[in-house]
């Protein structure tokens, strides 16, 4: 924008007031704004070149061909509306990312039955746009991805849709605030020295439970057990069906602890943090976080890890 | 976003630009349109992969070739021709080069230009025809070129972006024609120099019998006249163009000196100004309007003597009427003619001069037979000119569009008796020749005869072989008389019109067009409607000035006043805003389909008992949790989600039945009192701020 701070803001106000944030809305009078695209001021200057043509030479054809193209470009102001006027846009999610990731919001843009439109583009400006139609099908969803700086929540800022169908002359566009936010946990940032500790050496090396990580052993087949499981080499020779089983070991409940890392910064702890939990979860090793405000007993699984994550990336923030 | 444009863009361009520069080549140098069409197949070929984009060397050679063809070519600088030669070759050199959705509009706004251009140098019917079919192509590719998701095939798009091109121009005429009439019209800002094309058409200034003409075939329209009175008869009908005075031998022009039209004006003044006095009025007025065709000249075709002429004219002193300015678009005059009329009893001693000039020792023979002539009717007039048209009647004399040449010198002696052969410029060139020869002031006439009276219109068409030739004689005691020596040699000519004539007389034209309408009389009747079209054509579309406009308005609105003009205005512009809504479908809300609204009204009733659904939630996943909740609610919503599935999903399912049960299931959600303990607690969410 290129008004002045004061302004902007004025406008940003205004904007909130006529549009407030909502997860569906569907575009009408009241929230579509239109003007004149630079083509279309182009065309205004060419229509005043024809009238200074037409009154020089006395000529009536010409007069009818500037007063069309004026007529065609008032007209097309009805057209641009339109296309945009009756379109329903509805946030679905936002996918919980990393810090200085993208966050992916997924949309639906539908239409009434009795419509179709052409060419609306969507954007966050300087971020992501894309360019859609909706006459070819009902209703489609799209993806945008806006860059999430800082973790916490992510509030997605005002989706600007827009568009110039059919000529082109006029601009018709509109803001979309959705009403939802995305989790955005900390960048991780892997650190050299291990940040785990043991807690305590007993549980080292206790069976947890049918695993699926080591192999444990050979045993009878039973019903039920997982096809992919069987021993087919065995049954070969054999003639017998054979299992193979795995464990998980509870290597010693490993402890992620807030207060034993030895990094200065809260951002670059989490960062280290959120690393270590990724990298636990990958190899299902079972492990536990303690964040001064909240303690989370080892477990694995990917419940347990976005349980870990959220709890990184809201750590110290007012929402908790 | 992708700023280039798409291939079907492209094609669209090209198909845009062949268009507008067609009509072109009949007006401006011929090789402008080779090195378009090159450069339409360079781009072709560029797209298609075969040819590389051209290097800045190749297009700077083509533009030096080009801009240098233009200075050869000789047109006169500075003068719209060339610019618009220029503006041509950038139209066609841009296609060379355009990439950008940018340059496309470029391209398509000059486009436009040139459309609006091309009337400068025709605004016939047709001519605006093929500009609505240019401007239909410009807007179908202003929507071809935007950035777009392709969905159809390229032949799909293109058919569909040329019907929405022409939806929209004739959805936009209405608005063109409210503002066409009714925008005040303002005389020119400043004057221009030359026309381009200011080819002049019609009756020449100058008339050289020995010359063959072609002006008489030529099927070209001069003007359409509407008569007020009633309509006098065919052989009364002689249109006054201007009068040629002075003869060398060979040509008769207006005066000794060859002025051309802007000093001629200067000249229409004193003695050579139309002076009102000389006329002495007899008989019963004809009234008339006419409209003449552009011609690039100003003489405009009158009956003699026509007086009270309303219009930009002026009147000259030989009672011709000529318009103020060069004619280029129609004009419009109205007019009385009193053709009982005596003129000029007194001739000025300049007139006479004028009218009696012979050249010096030509045409010995002529000289002879006119004294000889004189002495056998013993000095009288009306005797002398029975003997010439005696002459002319009996002796072997032809009428005939092509008649042999007449060489250099002493033409009226090889015409009177050697060749006997030509047409309305011999007889009344010799007939003045014969009549200055004994003393009798005379001169020549040109103009048209007759024209075509098309009944569906109630008009009189008179068109360019309608151009003719003839005489007028000063008698002192009786003034001006005009004779047509033509008649005595045929007769038809003037009574059934030139084209039965030539049927008759030589076959000329029985394989031409004219001769086939005439004996086809349905080919006659379409001929006629044609021009009845063409004639509103000029009158309401390219005739449309100040003046017609001002009739229109008072016609209509009666008199200007404030509240007259207030509602006219609202009418127009509150009827055209209806029609467009209508027609655009923007006066109905937009409708939801039924299974829309059902899902919102359920949403809108379980919000009040305090859920509020996530919009990505499916129906099942959110009653479930509602459900476990609010157990009360569980048995309805079931019921709910099984009708909505069976409505929307079941193909032997009875529509009405089972959108009346959902609406019953809605009624008694409605009515389950919602309890606190039910309520949903919202969640904790962070304000929002305007930086994500």
């Amino acid at each position: 924008m290129l008004l002045p701070n004061a302004w902007e803001q004025r406008w940003q106000i205004w904007l909130d007031e006529r549009l407030p944030a909502k997860n569906q809305h569907t575009f009408a009078q009241r929230s579509i704004f239109i003007i004149p695209s630079l083509s279309g001021l182009a065309l205004l200057v060419l229509l005043s070149l024809l009238m200074i043509l037409g009154i020089n030479f006395q000529n009536s054809l010409i007069y009818v061909v500037c007063f069309w193209l004026l007529a065609l470009f008032v007209l097309n102001v009805l057209y641009t509306y339109r296309n945009m006027a009756g379109v329903t846009i509805k946030a679905l999610r936002i996918q919980p990312c990393f810090a200085n990731s993208k966050a992916v919001i997924e949309l639906e843009i539908s239409r009434m039955p009795s419509r179709t439109h052409w060419n609306l583009v969507l954007e966050w400006p300087e971020q992501d746009q894309i360019l859609i139609e909706l006459a070819s099908c009902q209703s489609t969803r799209i993806t945008l991805s806006h860059l999430a700086s800082k973790r916490g929540y992510f509030v997605p800022p005002r989706i600007k849709i827009s568009t110039t169908y059919p000529t082109g002359l006029a601009r018709a566009w509109s803001y979309f605030a959705p009403d939802l936010t995305g989790l955005v946990y900390p960048e991780p940032i892997k650190q050299d020295t291990p940040l785990a500790s043991d807690g305590s050496a007993e549980i080292e090396g206790k069976v947890l439970a049918e695993g699926g990580s080591d192999f444990n052993e050979m045993r009878r087949y039973r019903a039920g057990d997982p096809i992919q499981r069987i021993h087919w080499a065995k049954y070969a020779q054999t003639g017998e069906l054979y299992t193979k089983s795995f464990v998980d070991y509870a290597s010693a409940a490993i402890w992620l602890d807030w207060n034993q890392l030895n990094i200065v910064g809260t951002e670059r702890r989490l960062s280290a943090l959120c690393a270590q939990v990724l990298e636990f979860s990958a190899n299902q090793i079972p492990f536990g976080l303690k964040l001064p405000s909240k303690t989370i007993e080892p477990a694995t699984g990917d419940s347990h890890r976005d349980q870990c994550l959220k709890a990184l990336a809201l750590h110290g923030l007012p929402y908790e | 976003m992708n700023k280039t444009i798409s291939y079907s863009g492209m094609l669209w361009l090209l198909a845009a630009q062949f268009i507008v520069m067609l009509p072109f080549i009949m007006y401006l140098p011929w090789w402008l349109m080779p090195i378009m069409v090159a450069a339409v197949i360079w781009r072709l070929r560029v797209l298609k992969g075969y040819s590389a984009q051209p290097s800045s060397l190749v297009k700077t050679l083509l533009v030096t070739i080009g801009v240098g063809g233009l200075v050869m070519s000789g047109l006169p600088f500075p003068s719209l021709d060339i610019m618009l030669s220029v503006l041509l070759l950038g139209f066609a050199f841009k296609s060379l080069e355009v990439l950008t959705i940018r340059d496309a509009i470029i391209v398509i706004f000059l486009g436009y230009l040139l459309v609006a251009l091309h009337f400068l140098y025709t605004q016939e019917m047709l001519a605006g025809l093929y500009g609505i079919l240019g401007m239909t192509i410009l807007t179908g590719a202003l929507i071809g070129v935007q950035p777009s998701v392709t969905v159809l095939n390229p032949l799909q798009t293109v058919r569909s972006h040329l019907k929405l091109a022409a939806l929209m121009l004739l959805q936009a005429a209405p608005l063109m024609l409210i503002v066409f009439f009714l925008a005040p019209r303002l005389p020119p800002l400043w004057s221009l120099p030359m026309m381009p094309g200011q080819t002049k058409t019609g009756i020449s200034e100058r008339m050289t019998p020995g010359d063959i003409a072609d002006l008489t075939r030529s099927t070209e329209l001069a003007f359409r006249v509407n008569f007020k009175s009633t309509r006098p008869k065919q052989s009364q009908l002689y249109w006054r163009g201007l009068t040629l005075n002075y003869f060398d031998g060979k040509t008769w022009q207006q005066l000794p000196e060859d002025y051309d039209f802007i000093n001629f004006k200067n000249q229409v003044k004193g003695e050579y100004a139309l002076n009102s006095r000389s006329v002495e009025l007899r008989g019963d007025p004809i009234e008339y309007e006419a409209l003449y065709a552009p011609s690039g000249q100003p003489w405009l075709f009158t009956l003699t003597p026509a007086l009270n002429v309303e219009g930009e004219v002026s009147r000259v002193a030989d009672y011709r009427v000529m318009a103020n300015s060069i004619n280029q678009a129609p004009i419009l005059i109205k007019a009385s003619s009193y053709p009982q009329s005596v003129r000029d009893l007194k001739l000025s001693h300049t007139l006479r001069r004028l009218a009696s000039q012979l050249p010096l020792g030509s045409d010995p023979r002529t000289h002879e037979l006119a004294q000889k002539w004189w002495r056998e009717s013993g000095e009288n007039v009306d005797q002398y000119i029975q003997l010439i048209l005696g002459h002319f009647k009996r002796e072997e004399f032809y009428y005939t569009l092509s008649p042999p040449l007449l060489g250099d010198q002493n033409t009226i002696d090889a015409f009177l008796f050697d060749s006997r052969k030509g047409f309305c410029s011999h007889y009344a060139g010799s007939f003045v020749f014969l009549m200055r020869a004994v003393g009798i002031p005379a001169r020549v006439v040109v103009g048209y005869q007759g024209g075509k009276w098309n009944e569906q219109g109630k008009y009189l068409a008179v068109h360019q072989y309608d151009a003719h030739a003839w005489v007028e004689i000063w008698q002192p005691e009786i003034g001006w008389t005009e004779y047509d020596p033509t008649t005595a040699v045929a007769p038809s000519r003037i009574t059934e019109g030139l084209d039965s004539f030539l049927e008759q007389q030589e076959g000329l034209l029985h394989q031409s067009f004219r001769a086939m309408q005439n004996n086809l009389p349905w080919l006659s009747s379409l001929t006629q409607q044609l021009d009845y079209l063409q004639y509103q054509w000029q009158r309401w579309i390219v005739g449309y000035d100040q003046d017609t406009q001002g009739n229109l308005l008072r016609e209509w609105l009666g008199d200007f006043s404030v509240k007259n003009v207030i509602f006219a205005l609202l009418g127009l512009f509150g009827g055209l805003a209806l029609i467009w809504t209508v027609w655009l479908g923007l006066w109905k809300k937009p409708k939801l389909t039924v299974e829309q609204a059902l899902v919102s009204q359920f949403d809108k009733v379980l919000a009040k008992q305090g859920f509020q659904r996530n919009p990505a939630q499916t129906m099942r996943d959110f009653i479930k949790q509602v459900s476990a909740k609010r157990p009360d609610l569980s048995q309805p919503l079931q019921q709910f989600a099984e009708y909505f599935e069976h409505y929307c999903y079941d193909p032997e399912a009875n529509k009405t039945q089972t959108l009346k049960q959902l609406q019953q299931v809605l009624k008694i959600l409605k009515r389950i009192k919602s309890t606190q303990l039910g309520r949903n607690i919202a969640p904790l969410r962070p304000s929002r701020i305007s930086e994500g």
